[in-house]
């Protein structure tokens, strides 16, 4: 990995969609460790930000780098250091659900037995043991939730980056969650966290950026943006929601 | 970077899957062209074949088609297992578990090759299995089968996934094969030569790239052609480079797969 202190480094970010402009310029960083919540109303930009940080979308214009890695022309680099719970389930329908944990690891080029171990504890971490042998299909909602977690960690990444993890999770599952993100960030790995919970924006994380009509419209250190209101009046002040 | 290859892990973990997949499904990927093959060979090679006088090369009719559904099949089966992979993967948005991967493009288009490339051949090699029950036979030049069976694959492996790129529904998805590749490797001559047809189709068929693959099987299998095997082998290993570089250069820009 590239010594770089910057887990994301966004500059004149523009994106469109046919003629649909999703990001208006947008730049901002995220430092190695942090626990970054990126909020936003829906439509304002925050999965397609994502989705260009993992290469899932093209972009017309700017600069984007991953722990210094350029996301386009080095690739191979950055994709390997970021580990995606994306924000809809997207499994291989024909695939156990330990046998695509154990494909997805090997995609990253960790050999199978390595693999199988490493999908048996994430299985057993996130308490799907049970249903190691079904099919994504026969899994809850809470479940294909902790399974997308489950195939994000798989290679380890450096950088987790979560799209709406606890949505239609219960309070037990969005506890675990939360507990877990924390030790992980703890242990060093940078969280991008997305979510319409303000509560657990404002319980997680040490760094917040907003973003609205896809422009970044604040951005700073918690304490800093809260000072004594709660997020959610800031958040609600700053995207002009009444 | 689109031309590195440094994820052999990778690479292997994506073709496992790809011919995982066709093999569990073998009931509609392996067994269907092994079960027309043998009626095709019954009813033409044996009914029908014995009863015209087919003397064209020294071979019986049924020795002549039994290469021609080796090929056809080599074809539609490598452009099936592609096609329908890829396009389900868009389909259900799977394919995304690929894209975030540290895979570079060529290697993702390798892995997905694996599955067209290994289907095609396990059918083909079926068939010839299967026609050892009409007639003795033996595979003359067994280098050259595995070349040609290889370029074949490639190519309408490479096809199947431009197919699955630009399909919008199922019915996009097999129209490629339907009008346009079966067609063209039956009017290249699966069940006849093309020396059988009046002068002006015989020069048209000589357009036809197809015709030099089946001719490239059948003269793998029986040692007789009536075009060079040169010319065979160097058209198909220039289409498969060609559809194989289109195929990468797909997957860098990211046609249908990124948004
Ligand atoms: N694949 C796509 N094609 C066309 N437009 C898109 C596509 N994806 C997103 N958009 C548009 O881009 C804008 C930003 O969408 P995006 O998904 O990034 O929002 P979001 O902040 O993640 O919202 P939400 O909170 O609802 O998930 C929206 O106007 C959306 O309609
Ligand atoms: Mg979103």
């Amino acid at each position: 990995m590239r010594d770089s202190e910057l887990a994301i480094s966004i500059r004149a970010l523009t994106k469109f969609y046919n003629n649909l402009q999703a990001l208006d310029k947008i730049a901002f960083e995220v430092k190695r460790g942090d626990f970054f919540a990126f909020l936003g109303p829906n439509g304002a930009g925050k999965t397609t930000t994502i989705n260009v940080l993992t290469g899932l979308s093209n972009y017309q214009s700017g600069e984007v780098k991953v722990f210094g890695y350029d996301v386009t022309a080095e690739y191979l680099h950055s994709r390997r250091l970021i580990g995606l719970c994306a924000q809809e389930s997207n499994f291989d329908p024909f695939l156990s659900i330990y046998q695509l944990l154990v494909y997805q690891a090997e995609y990253f080029g960790i050999p199978p037995w390595e693999a199988k171990r490493r999908a048996n504890e994430l299985l057993e971490r996130f308490g799907l043991e049970e249903k190691r042998n079904a099919k994504h299909r026969a899994l809850s909602g809470g479940m294909k939730k902790r399974l997308l977690l489950c195939r994000a960690l798989i290679h380890d990444p450096e950088i987790l980056i979560l799209d709406e993890p606890t949505s239609g999770c219960d309070l037990e599952l969005k506890f675990l969650i939360w507990d877990y993100l924390l030790q992980l960030n703890k242990e060093g790995k940078t969280i991008f966290l997305t979510t319409h919970y303000m509560e657990e924006a404002e319980k997680l994380c040490k760094t917040i950026g907003i973003i609205n009509n896809g422009k970044i419209v604040r951005i700073g250190d918690k304490k800093q943006i809260l000072q004594d209101k709660s997020l959610q009046d800031v958040f609600l002040e700053i995207t002009g929601i009444e | 970077m689109i031309h590195q290859v440094t994820n052999p892990i990778g690479v292997m973990a994506l073709a496992k899957r790809e011919i995982h997949r066709f093999f569990s499904v073998a009931n509609q990927t392996i067994f269907p062209p092994l079960v027309s093959s043998a009626l095709f060979m019954y009813i033409f090679g044996i009914a029908v074949g014995s009863r015209v006088n087919f003397s064209a090369m020294g071979l019986t009719y049924l020795q002549f088609i039994i290469p021609g559904l080796m090929a056809m099949h080599l074809i539609s089966s490598a452009y099936e297992n592609t096609s329908s992979s890829l396009f389900i993967g868009r389909w259900h948005n799977h394919i995304q578990e690929i894209l975030l991967a540290p895979l570079s493009y060529i290697e993702m288009v390798l892995g997905l090759l694996a599955g067209g490339v290994a289907r095609g051949m396990l059918v083909c090699l079926g068939i010839w299995l299967v026609s050892l029950f009409f007639t003795p036979g033996s595979i003359i030049h067994p280098l050259a089968l595995i070349y040609f069976m290889l370029m074949i694959t490639v190519i309408f492996s490479c096809a199947g996934m431009m197919g699955a790129l630009w399909a919008e529904d199922f019915g996009m998805l097999s129209m490629w094969n339907t009008y346009v590749i079966i067609p063209l490797a039956l009017l290249g001559g699966v069940f006849h030569p093309i020396s059988l047809l009046l002068p002006g189709l015989q020069i048209i068929s000589h357009f036809n790239p197809l015709y030099y693959m089946v001719s490239g099987i059948r003269y793998s299998m029986t040692n007789v052609t009536d075009t060079p095997v040169a010319t065979c082998a160097i058209v198909s290993l220039g289409m498969a480079a060609a559809v194989f570089t289109a195929t990468v250069y797909l997957f860098k820009i990211g046609y249908k797969l990124r948004t």
